[in-house]
């Protein structure tokens, strides 16, 4: 199975797999990250390499919550020389969620960086835009017949 | 109408409904029958905007659940049922729906209920219609997510004391 890490500055990644078991459920081979003030690049390297004690022969998917911060830029060195890693930026909620379903059903790292990718951004809307766009629903004319509407 | 899983979810459609319940029981389409809903233009709007784009949702109210389940052109549709209360379970059985087994997944807890899980509250009229399913051999489970525990009703209320 993928492991699944989350990275963040700050406790962002512990609450959200806090987070995401109120939606998914229970979790295997997931762990969190998190870099705190004070801590440098060597602190998160250690806590990468504590945390790939665990990895199996099917990878581990980095999901990080800003390209470019320390924890990225410690995960790519830490990524960069090592077979069957990948890292996804900007993990959120909708993100995480799909990534847990597709990897329980069976998805390869491959597999999961697009789903991550994917979700990710998919999981970003307006609420405006989208009721902007529905037909309002009208009970005088649904209720009517035996056929679904 | 196949009824591949009929939960009773007092938020009808939802995130864990939307995405994992549609999933794991391979239903093409969600109806959630619910009267009050179905008769609010905007919240049957809104639960329609939350339901996943890949399945055919449907709000609607327990009468024409029931007639669309006998109309015969729906004869092979996959169905995930969602309703809000066990009375409207023993409603749609009384118009004819077929009912082997319900999941129990979220009831919010509202004055005079007695919480008994996390997720579940029950009334004292949702009591007697637990009572009513069990005794026309409905199989009750309680289970909030597909991979989460799942656990016989019936026992859990007896264990509570409220049967």
């Amino acid at each position: 199975m993928v492991t699944i890490v989350i990275a963040s500055h700050g406790n962002f990644s512990e609450a959200l797999i806090g987070t995401a078991k109120m939606i998914f459920g229970n979790m295997e081979n997931v762990d969190s990250v998190t870099f705190n003030p004070g801590e440098g690049a060597e602190n998160l390297l250690e806590k990468y390499m504590a945390a790939s004690n665990y990895f199996d022969d099917d990878g581990a998917l980095f999901l990080v919550d800003l390209f470019g911060g320390s924890p990225y830029n410690a995960a790519s060195r830490f990524v960069a020389r090592r077979e069957n890693m990948e890292i996804v930026t900007g993990v959120n909620l909708p993100m995480l969620v799909e990534v847990l379903g597709r990897r329980m059903a069976g998805g390869t790292l491959t597999e999961l960086v697009q789903t991550a990718k994917q979700a990710g951004a998919e999981g970003i809307k307006s609420f405006r835009e989208i009721f902007a766009r529905q037909k309002m629903a009208d009970f005088s004319k649904d209720e009517e017949g035996d056929e679904l509407g | 109408m196949i009824i591949k899983w009929l939960r009773i979810d007092s938020r009808l459609i939802h995130g864990q409904v939307a995405n994992n319940w549609v999933n794991h029981v391979g239903a093409s389409t969600i109806i959630a029958a619910n009267d009050s809903a179905a008769k609010d233009d905007l919240r049957k709007t809104l639960l329609l905007q939350v339901a996943p784009g890949r399945t055919k949702s449907y709000v609607m109210s327990i009468d024409k659940t029931a007639r669309c389940y006998k109309n015969p052109s729906y004869e092979n549709l996959d169905v995930l049922l969602v309703v809000e209360t066990p009375g409207d379970v023993v409603r749609l059985i009384d118009q004819g729906v077929e009912v082997k087994e319900v999941n129990v997944g979220g009831i919010t807890f509202k004055e005079g209920m007695t919480l008994i899980s996390e997720a579940v509250s029950v009334s004292p009229a949702d009591v007697e219609a637990f009572k009513e399913l069990d005794k026309r051999g409905v199989k009750l489970t309680l289970q909030q997510l597909p991979n989460t525990g799942a656990s016989d009703f019936m026992n859990r209320l007896k264990s509570k004391n409220l049967i």
